[in-house]
């Protein structure tokens, strides 16, 4: 399954495709840090929300593509929100990874990341911090990086995606 | 000298953040105005940002999320942007922890915050990564520079100074001093005596939907 999180609405998609946008009339709640997706309910986000599946749904995909507004070298905050909300994915055990600590995985699930960026004046230093922020959450998610492209304009994305 | 301290936990209460700057309060000297602001909500009251306009420094004290800052300060964060009567000559600084050991994992929220500052005309003051974060809670009876904490005091005195001095540091990252070994240890119980708690079974830690 190829999982789409994106702030931007209308993307091109192919059939069997799942895509997590905005609602405009459904809020999505913030991560409080609370841990019940792994001690309450494991591998569910305790909140009660469209968003609270995001651990399982990306525990069935093989392609994540992430479509986001570059905010200060980083997601968007509905982006963000959403992968906030995805720590169910990842067990709470640890493990070590290029001599870091980081969580294992609870699937068995390889994703391939693709992310697609767009703003105007995006400075190169906001972009080694996307490209850093990028290679991280692959660490975290145990996940293999496909590529990583910056666009002047929404348009640009639905073209790149088309 | 006027400092904000702004904790940006989601939780309200009970807070490594929260713990964090209390510690850090205590070093100031007591002339030191100094006032301990709330960001819990993706939305800050318009009044709180006209507040903060009278302090010389705002330190920010947030858990890392994914790699990076959480989504509801983010939101915060674009709203003070937006809001032009922020005075350009206030000094950001920001102390991260970390569920995870190693403190430099922080980096890259710490570059979000100065990538916000650049976009804000704010100033960049520099911050601390700080691992173990996790382990505060439970050690709110330990004096900061004593054992575990040890580490810690010698950061906060330093970044204390830079703070009062309006200057800024590279970021510096330090962890909780407990061995790694024995930290993962102590953090892995705990979620095994969690999920009993709540009625689970430890195996459930690992469990597929």
């Amino acid at each position: 399954m190829r999982l789409i999180i994106s702030d931007v609405l209308n993307l091109p998609s192919k059939t069997g495709d799942k895509l997590i946008i905005p609602d405009s009339t459904l809020k999505i709640h913030h991560c409080i840090g609370c841990f019940g997706c792994w001690i309450k309910t494991p591998g569910q986000c305790i909140i009660k929300d469209n968003y609270m599946n995001m651990g399982e749904l990306l525990g069935h995909c093989n392609e994540l593509i992430l479509v986001s507004e570059c905010v200060y070298g980083g997601f968007s905050p509905f982006v963000k929100n959403v992968l906030d909300r995805s720590i169910s994915y990842i067990s709470p055990y640890f493990t070590t990874r290029n001599k870091e600590m980081h969580h294992k995985q609870r699937y068995d699930n390889i994703i391939n990341i693709s992310a697609h960026f767009y703003g105007i004046n995006i400075t190169e230093k906001e972009k080694a911090t996307v490209l850093n922020i990028i290679a991280a959450n692959a660490v975290n998610f145990s996940a293999v990086v496909n590529g990583i492209v910056f666009h002047n304009s929404v348009d640009e994305i639905k073209g790149a995606l088309a | 000298m006027n400092i904000a301290l702004i904790n940006a936990s989601p939780k309200k209460a009970e807070s490594a953040s929260g713990i964090l700057l209390d510690g850090l309060k205590g070093l100031f000297p007591t002339d030191c105005d100094t006032k301990i602001f709330g960001i819990h909500d993706p939305s800050m009251p318009e009044t709180a940002i006209e507040e903060l306009q009278r302090f010389d420094a705002w330190v920010f004290a947030f858990p890392l999320y994914v790699d990076a800052v959480p989504s509801h300060l983010l939101s915060a964060m674009r709203q003070i942007e937006s809001n032009k009567a922020v005075d350009k000559d206030i000094c950001v600084y920001a102390v991260v922890n970390l569920g995870f050991y190693d403190g430099q994992q922080a980096r890259n929220a710490l570059a979000v915050m100065e990538n916000w500052c650049v976009k804000s005309r704010l100033k960049w003051g520099g911050g601390i990564g700080f691992g173990g974060g996790g382990a505060l809670a439970s050690m709110k009876n330990v004096p900061l520079g004593r054992g575990p904490k040890t580490s810690l005091g010698k950061v906060f005195s330093a970044f204390s100074e830079v703070i009062l001095s309006s200057s800024s540091q590279e970021n510096i990252y330090a962890s909780i001093g407990l061995p790694k070994f024995l930290y993962k240890l102590v953090a892995e119980m705990g979620w095994r005596h969690m999920i009993k708690v709540h009625g689970g079974n430890k195996r459930d830690l690992n469990k597929k939907l």
